[in-house]
């Protein structure tokens, strides 16, 4: 595989993940401002701009629904909205065309084309439109991705791209819901834009409290959305890609592999209590994997020092 | 009756017509396809066109214009040939080919065509496009012209004529593909009726050629396909070759020349690479030869290919065989190399630096055409009769001062083909690029080829960057011939493939099973499974999209229930299924009608 | 008498920051062709690298090579040892203008009759040309503009560069070797005598004393054809011999450049060259 589109595959993962995720934290975040009229509107909006790593807009009531749904959500030259990050997919896998499935390309491809369509839809009929749109062009992808990729190291970067950034979404997520009150209604939205909410209802067969939604998404071992899942899911694509080259008897010497397998122990080993009072180390510590296992992947696969330029010698 | 031909008639041309020998009577060859074509609506055909475009531009088979992705304009109407009309092509194409790789082959040695003055050296010593850098370069099976396009037009009197050589990086294949593809889908009906020959192993052809132009000491050859990035204007085409192929579509900076081996960057190390299909100009290739400031190609890939570890295809310098000047001594070529005569003839040339032939043409500028010898994409073009005075005025200055730098014609009146304007199909004209793919043992054909199509009224100009489009080209298989020849897989008659069973299906209620359940429904709830929370008649249900609270999954487990360790796997093991009531059902048919 | 001579030549660049990569070719080795044999030559590079050598269309022994460890500078040296053949008086039997004219000959040497990229033609140069031409035989021509060259130019080191034009430094007055070679091709082609470039080495004294090892240069001047091709030096005025060491021939030094590269990194400076000669029999 060649290295270049391994890492075009790598950022078709985070990005088409980054599109899923952000349309449903703003789905979850919009009908939540509908429905709890105790909800301050503004200070919400700008709580989840912090926490998706937007500056706040100077003015300091602008961050209603419309406005974050604007930058989250439309605004195609910031590669975290949701346009954006369809539309980095979308270029990565023009790039990468040959050797993903047509359909797969034609899909992403599809959902790019579309997009003005269903944003001038979603002004029109509000916002969920749109979010549904994306998410059913991400199952989609999902999907195709599943059922016509062969799982050779094309794939493998795909996933570990998607699992990265799912891990990095969560727990951005659950940063912004750390100081609510443990009964707040907030941690239902939380499990509902992690598409959680049933998975979760089902497991505990009670109602939602704070110390088990951080259990449930952090720690779940069945649970696909999981930061534990999404994090072994890393580090079984990290072993793999890293053990069709060298038969390791002894220490792991890949970066990347050490990096998650660690932070995947962390979680695994800790009771509910500990998690509860470490949470907010914990999360930041976690969006820090993600960026350092980023870097380490692009360090060892993708990194190229090639010329990107030539210079004429002055001749004697 | 309005029909789609409605008004064609009228806007008849003294140019050939494809479909029509005579106003309403299309040629034999056409005739099922005038049947089918004129009941349709032209609303059928707008709804056949959207679909088409949407299902190009989601496909991303698209070329840039001016930065913007366009899909490639297919006309619906697609262009027969029929096989004694190929046949000639066919010949005819390969016979210039042949001419063309001796031509490179000599004048990148020995140059004898020069020494026996069948073409001037001063010809080719000024062309821009004779690389001494390739001089010395010999090409593993002697093959520079892997790919050639060479353009095609049918003249007034209906026979076929070369407008134009391309073995450089002839681009368009792809939309041969594709657009065959696309018709098969929007007109499969045409399809029933015409028996066409297939152009969808093209890349299998391409693969094979470029495979046996390998350095001949390695076993299993390494192909990449060298594209300059998703910018490029023929990008879908790159990626689509690659992808048929099954190989690398790589890009300059994936590459690296180490004393001569060329290897690409992979994720796994850097691999070792042997036949460059580049798509790339010469200029642009490598920065060591030719541009320095080149980001897009490889240093010190010429040197590898001199030294016979890569093979780069098309070879480099092939642009002296192509040159519009060049384009007037072909058949000379032919003569000389082949002893043969042309199977297919040069539309009538004039060579301006010949001082006789350029006091002709400025004397009749308005009747001819004027190519200058460098452009591409049929910028520059003059046409005579279509011209100001003031232009012509202009053009004569610049013949004068560069005469090397222009070529004349006799205007061709480009044979014409119904296409869709408007809602009526009306006349426009139309040439031909057919693809040969050199081997080095044979020359192939793809059958068919690119049909161009100048679509504004009257235009003669098909260049897709100059508002052409693109129409299907059917080359019909003759009755009699069976198959073929390349396709060997055809199946003895009355072999009928042999299967254990039809597809296993899964348990279905029986009807009483479904006519208790509904009864249920309307009277009392069914029970839940155990370990489920208890719903409580009464309450609203929580319509949660993906609960199972109701439905059929549910039933069946219920069902389930019932019976002691259901299995429903251990048919797949080869041991018998629980006989279960909805195995009575266990059917190709499915279940069985209440 | 003919000569041996051994020649050293290095040259090479210092770069502002480490390069990475660089491609390079290099045409140092001296021709075998007629009147010289190389009998020895190396070409060797610090940092090494492994050489590849071919012969371009020019005729000319090319060197090439790749560097793929970061440098801050690059060295590169030749190593041969040549014979050389004395001068040749010009051809009393050779071809006159009319024969010159002939399309035959026109078409065979078109390359050096048509303006090249350094030697591009001139109204007043060729006119100088014309004059010169209608009181010379061909064989008297060539040494003529030789002389009108030298008469025309100062010999001034730096003043052009590699890719000064012929009519640039005319104009300017002053050149190097160079300059006084493209300024005799424009002259020579104006009136359709076929003419190319020469690039090589000069042992500066005419009675070298052999086993002493002198500083050297690098050296251009011009070839004529009078039926054969015949070396003359306009920067020193006398016709090509045994101290001139012929490395490689073309239409303009842009053909036989020593020494061609690409490289990916920070700004380069050259090294100079530096050329030892020395007289061996």
């Amino acid at each position: 595989m060649l290295s270049r589109i391994a890492e075009s595959l790598f950022w078709i993962g985070r990005y088409s993940e980054r599109a899923e995720h952000t349309a449903r934290i703003l789905d979850v975040h919009v009908q939540r401002v509908l429905e709890d009229p105790w909800l301050d509107e503004t200070s919400a909006g700008r709580e989840l701009l912090a926490v998706m790593g937007m500056p706040a807009p100077d003015d300091a009531a602008a961050a209603d629904s419309r406005q974050v749904t604007e930058l989250l959500a439309f605004d195609p030259a910031n590669p975290s909205s949701i346009t954006g990050a369809v539309g980095a997919a979308r270029e990565n896998a023009r790039g990468a065309r040959d050797v993903i499935s047509s359909e797969v390309w034609e899909c992403l491809n599809a959902t790019w084309n579309d997009l003005p369509h269903s944003e001038e839809l979603a002004r029109r009929l509000g916002p969920h439109v749109f979010f549904r749109y994306i998410r059913e062009r991400t199952a989609m992808l999902a999907g195709l991705v599943d059922a016509t990729l062969a799982r050779d190291d094309g794939w493998r970067f795909l996933i570990l791209g998607r699992s990265l950034e799912r891990v990095d979404m969560t727990a951005r997520l659950l940063s912004s819901s750390i100081s609510e009150d443990p009964a707040s209604q907030s941690w239902v939205s939380l499990l509902r834009s992690c598409g959680a909410h049933e998975a979760y209802l089902r497991t505990y067969r009670r109602a939602v409290d704070a110390a088990r939604v951080a259990e449930f998404l952090l720690l779940d071992r069945l649970f696909p959305r999981s930061v534990y899942w999404s994090l072994s899911m890393a580090e079984q694509i990290l072993a793999e890609l890293d053990g069709t080259r060298r038969e390791a008897r002894f220490t792991v010497d890949d970066m990347a592999r050490r990096i998650v397998g660690r932070a995947r122990t962390e979680l695994e080993f800790r009771s509910v209590d500990e998690l509860v009072d470490d949470m907010p180390d914990l999360l930041v510590s976690l969006q820090r994997t993600c960026s350092t296992v980023s870097e380490a992947v692009t360090h060892r696969y993708f990194a190229r020092n090639a010329p990107r330029s030539w210079t004429i010698e002055v001749p004697a | 009756m309005a029909d789609l031909f409605e008004g064609y008639a009228s806007q008849a041309t003294q140019a050939w017509d494809e479909v029509f020998e005579a106003p309403d009577t299309p040629r034999p060859l056409y005739a099922s396809l005038y049947d089918a074509l004129r009941p349709l609506s032209s609303s059928d055909l707008a709804a056949r066109k959207a679909a088409l475009d949407r299902a190009f531009r989601d496909a991303g088979i698209t070329f840039n214009l001016f930065g913007e992705e366009r899909p490639f304009p297919l006309d619906l109407v697609p262009r027969l040939l029929d096989n004694s009309e190929w046949d000639v092509i066919e010949r005819g194409v390969t016979q210039r080919v042949r001419a063309l790789e001796a031509f490179l082959a000599d004048i990148y040695g020995r140059a004898e065509v020069l020494a026996d003055g069948i073409v001037p050296r001063r010809l080719v010593l000024s062309s821009a496009h004779f690389h001494r850098a390739a001089h010395g370069i010999d090409p593993p099976n002697g093959v520079r012209a892997h790919v050639s396009g060479i353009d095609l037009i049918r003249d007034e009197r209906g026979g076929f004529r070369v407008l134009e050589d391309n073995v450089r990086v002839p681009s368009g294949v792809s939309y041969v593909v594709e657009n065959r593809r696309a018709m098969t889908r929007v007109f499969p009906e045409l399809f029933a009726t015409h028996r066409v020959r297939p152009v969808a192993d093209y890349a299998t052809h391409l693969l094979h050629a470029l495979r046996a132009a390998a350095p001949p000491d390695v076993a299993d050859p390494t192909v990449v396909v060298l594209t300059p990035g998703v910018y490029n204007s023929a990008y879908f085409e790159h990626a689509l070759l690659a992808r048929q192929m099954g190989v690398e579509l790589v890009e300059g900076r994936d590459l690296t020349v180490r004393n001569n081996n060329v290897t690409m960057r992979t994720t796994e190390g850097d691999r070792p690479v042997h036949v460059v299909y580049r798509r790339i100009d010469d200029d642009w290739l490598d920065p060591l030869h030719f541009r320095p400031e080149s980001v897009v190609g490889c240093a010190g890939l010429l040197n590898a290919a001199r030294a016979g570890r890569v093979t780069i295809a098309n070879a480099v310098g092939n642009g002296i065989a192509d040159d519009k000047l060049m384009y007037t001594y072909v058949p000379d070529l032919i003569r000389y190399y082949l002893g043969e005569e042309p199977v297919l003839a040069n539309v009538d040339t004039y060579r301006l630096e010949d001082p006789d032939q350029r006091d002709h043409v400025l004397g009749h500028l308005d009747e001819l055409v004027l190519k200058p010898v460098d452009g591409s994409g049929g910028k520059g073009i003059v046409i005579g009769e279509q011209a100001s005075a003031a232009e012509l005025g202009v053009l004569r200055l610049k013949i004068e001062a560069d005469p090397r730098g222009w070529i004349a014609q006799r205007i061709v009146r480009l044979s014409t083909s119904p296409t869709l304007a408007g809602d009526r199909l009306g006349p426009r004209h139309v040439d031909l690029r057919p693809f040969a793919v050199n081997d080095g043992r044979r020359v192939w054909v793809l059958p068919g080829g690119l049909t161009r199509v100048a679509l504004p009224r009257g235009s003669l100009v098909v260049n897709s960057s100059q508002g052409g489009g693109s129409k299907d080209t059917w080359v019909l298989a003759s009755p009699e011939s069976s198959r073929e020849s390349i396709s060997p897989r055809t199946r003895p008659p009355g072999n009928v493939p042999q299967v254990a069973d039809g597809p296993d299906v899964g348990p279905f209620p029986s009807c009483d099973q479904q006519q208790q359940q509904q009864q249920q429904r309307e009277g009392r709830q069914p029970q839940p499974p155990p370990g489920r929370p208890q719903h409580r008649p009464g309450q609203p249900r929580r319509q949660e999209p993906g609960q199972p609270w109701q439905g059929q999954p549910w039933q069946r487990q219920e069902r389930q229930g019932q019976r002691q360790e259901p299995r429903w796997d251990q048919s797949e093991h080869g041991q018998p299924r629980p006989e279960t009531i909805g195995d009575q059902a266990r059917r190709l048919n499915g279940p069985a009608a209440c | 008498m003919s000569w041996q001579i051994r020649i050293e030549h290095s040259t090479g660049y210092r770069y502002a920051a480490p390069v990475i990569s660089s491609y390079n070719e290099t045409r140092i080795i001296p021709q075998t062709a007629a009147g010289q044999l190389t009998l020895e030559a190396t070409v060797r590079t610090e940092p090494t690298a492994a050489t590849y050598r071919y012969w371009d269309y020019w005729g000319t022994q090319v060197t090439a090579f790749d560097l793929h460890t970061p440098h801050t500078e690059l060295v590169v040296t030749g190593r041969s040892v040549v014979r050389t053949a004395p001068a040749r008086p010009g051809p009393s039997d050779g071809p006159d203008w009319q024969a010159l004219a002939d399309g035959s000959i026109t078409d065979r040497f078109v390359e050096f009759i048509r303006p090249s990229r350094f030697t591009t033609d001139h109204p007043e140069l060729a006119e100088t040309a014309r004059e010169l031409a209608a009181r010379h035989t061909p064989a008297e021509f060539v040494p003529a503009v030789g002389e009108w060259v030298r008469q025309r130019l100062t010999y001034r080191p730096g003043t052009t560069g590699v890719h000064t034009s012929a009519v640039d430094s005319w104009q300017q007055g002053e050149g190097v070797c160079q300059d006084f070679a493209h300024l005799a091709l424009v002259l020579l082609r104006a009136v359709g005598l076929p003419a190319r470039y020469v690039s090589g080495y000069l042992h500066p004294s005419t009675d070298a004393t052999i086993g002493e090892t002198v500083v050297g240069q690098s050296h251009a001047w011009v070839e004529g054809w009078l039926g054969d091709w015949w070396g003359f030096d306009p920067t020193n005025g006398v016709p090509a011999g045994q101290q001139h060491v012929v490395v490689a021939r073309g239409r303009d030094y842009n053909d036989v450049p020593p020494l061609l590269g690409v490289y990916s990194g920070g700004a380069s400076t050259s090294l100079g060259v530096t050329v030892a000669v020395t007289r061996l029999s």
